[in-house]
């Protein structure tokens, strides 16, 4: 009896403890565990909140904050400061070191998912005016002019010097594994300034630090990529994981001629909108800027081979799949977090 | 258990887990109460931010419709059955129209060229500490 009402004694306290201050055992040593402050910042062409708790919470939003601008200025496209800017521009150059981990990345990725995931298509998004909105749907004719300037294997990189050589006519953009490399950047600094519970959405690529300061997991919502009404076509509970979605319906114009739109998320393979009977890939990683790079290799590579490819690399990520239909496909290494009205079907390893 | 307490001692007992009991279920009805008054989706606010700063808030069960101007242009905000978005807007990408409605507490419509965010705040049936999309 008495070991029971121990039990049940310290079951009270535990939850009186959970209720009043919503603390764990950080709680204890940080008083201020559970408060919380958000930056809201414009970076990288989209919009960023952060948001860190504990009482190291300002000065490692400060850090963030300082790494996002750094790495925006290293990367943009569009600011003749950038260092990508000055290899479009000159097509050689000595890249520094965040410039060289994020070429690796990319290349590795390119060559692991068959081209689906590739730097050099920038000028197929110039072509297409994604990256002016200035939109125009492109000839045959210079749609292969364009798609012929187009792949990573015709970079040349000397790893020993960091040094890269780009094709002719080839110009790169890190915007698809950007803002996951700095999600990831930012869980570091934040980790060095001894906060341990945070989430950030750099322009709807989420990132979270630990658990929410109750030690419950984050409830991250899928948007659901049909229909504009708000809904949720999933939500998926996590700890210390990026969940990056990529989708069609985000970034999109309408050819007024022919009433056709056209999404951003172009196939290097055809140099047009992929049409894979995907409309959205979510990527469940702890690595932000792997799961940035595949939530768009794997959109474009279509259900089929999407499975095939996580059946190859499952110890490196998860995903949700939602097919044209609304059909919800989930990999099993997530099944038991992830929640659907719709219901969905698990993929397996096998 | 052990043997050798006597029946005043056993009742004792009894009393004494009936109270931790009660205290607990007490305890678990007070925590299920606040949570499910925050559940009801009419008590969301529409928190609307330009620039980083709050501007404006609205109740979310409140229709309404509301011009939101700067420097920067103009966003036409509407809030009508528990669901908010932007119709109409100046901006040269559209993107925040495009975005459609949101209706779920951690969801956010956002307009870049007008340093403009409308997010939904407080707490719903969803839970959601922010939206992947």
């Amino acid at each position: 009896m008495k070991r029971l009402l121990c039990a049940l004694l310290s079951l009270l306290l535990l939850t009186g403890c959970a209720y009043s201050t919503g603390g764990t055992d950080a709680a204890e040593a940080d008083p201020e565990a559970a408060e919380s402050s958000t930056e809201y910042l414009e970076a990288m062409d989209t919009y960023m909140t952060l948001t860190a708790y504990g009482s190291s919470r300002e000065a490692a939003l400060e850090d963030a904050c300082a790494e996002i601008q750094r790495l925006e200025a290293l990367l943009s496209t569009g600011s003749d400061s950038s260092e990508v800017y000055a290899l479009n521009q000159t097509g050689s150059g000595v890249l520094s070191d965040d410039t060289a981990a994020l070429l690796e990345y990319a290349l590795n990725l390119y060559d692991s998912t068959g081209g689906a995931f590739d730097i050099t298509v920038y000028p197929l998004m110039e072509l297409w005016g994604f990256t002016t909105q200035d939109y125009q749907v492109p000839t045959a004719e210079t749609l292969a002019e364009t798609l012929a300037l187009v792949g990573s294997d015709r970079l040349t990189y000397d790893s020993e010097t960091q040094t890269l050589t780009l094709g002719e006519g080839q110009a790169i953009d890190f915007g698809g594994i950007a803002k996951g490399y700095t999600s990831q950047r930012i869980m570091e600094l934040f980790l060095e300034a001894g906060v341990t519970s945070a989430m950030v959405s750099l322009g709807g690529n989420i990132h979270c630090l630990g658990t929410k300061p109750d030690g419950s997991l984050w409830r991250i919502g899928i948007q659901d990529p049909a229909g504009d009404e708000g809904d949720i076509a999933a939500i998926v509970s996590v700890a210390d994981q990026a969940v990056i979605t990529s989708g069609g319906y985000q970034r999109y114009f309408e050819d007024e001629d022919t009433g056709e739109t056209y999404h951003h998320i172009i196939d290097p393979a055809t140099g047009c909108p992929a049409k894979s009977g995907l409309s959205s890939v979510s990527i469940v990683t702890g690595d932000g800027a792997l799961g940035d790079g595949l939530s768009t290799a794997l959109y474009i590579m279509g259900l089929e081979e999407a499975t095939a490819y996580w059946q190859a690399h499952s110890t490196l990520f998860q995903a949700v799949f939602i097919d044209d239909e609304g059909a919800i496909y989930v990999t099993e290494g997530i099944a038991d977090v992830v929640t659907a009205d719709a219901g969905f079907t698990v993929l397996t390893a096998e | 258990m052990g043997e050798g307490p006597g029946t005043k001692r056993r009742k004792n007992d009894l009393i004494l887990l009936a109270a931790v009991v009660l205290a607990g279920l007490a305890l678990t009805a007070a925590y299920g109460l606040s949570r499910r008054g925050g559940a009801d989706a009419a008590e969301l606010t529409v928190v609307v931010r330009q620039n980083g700063e709050i501007t404006a808030t609205y109740p979310l069960a409140q229709d309404g419709s509301y011009t939101i101007t700067s420097e920067d242009g103009a966003n036409y905000l509407v809030i009508e059955d528990g669901a908010a978005w932007i119709a109409d807007a100046d901006c040269p990408d559209q993107l925040c129209v495009k975005q459609g409605k949101i209706r779920y507490a951690g969801d956010s419509l956002i307009c870049l060229p007008h340093s403009l965010v409308v997010e939904l705040t407080g707490s719903d049936a969803l839970n959601l500490d922010g939206v992947t999309k």
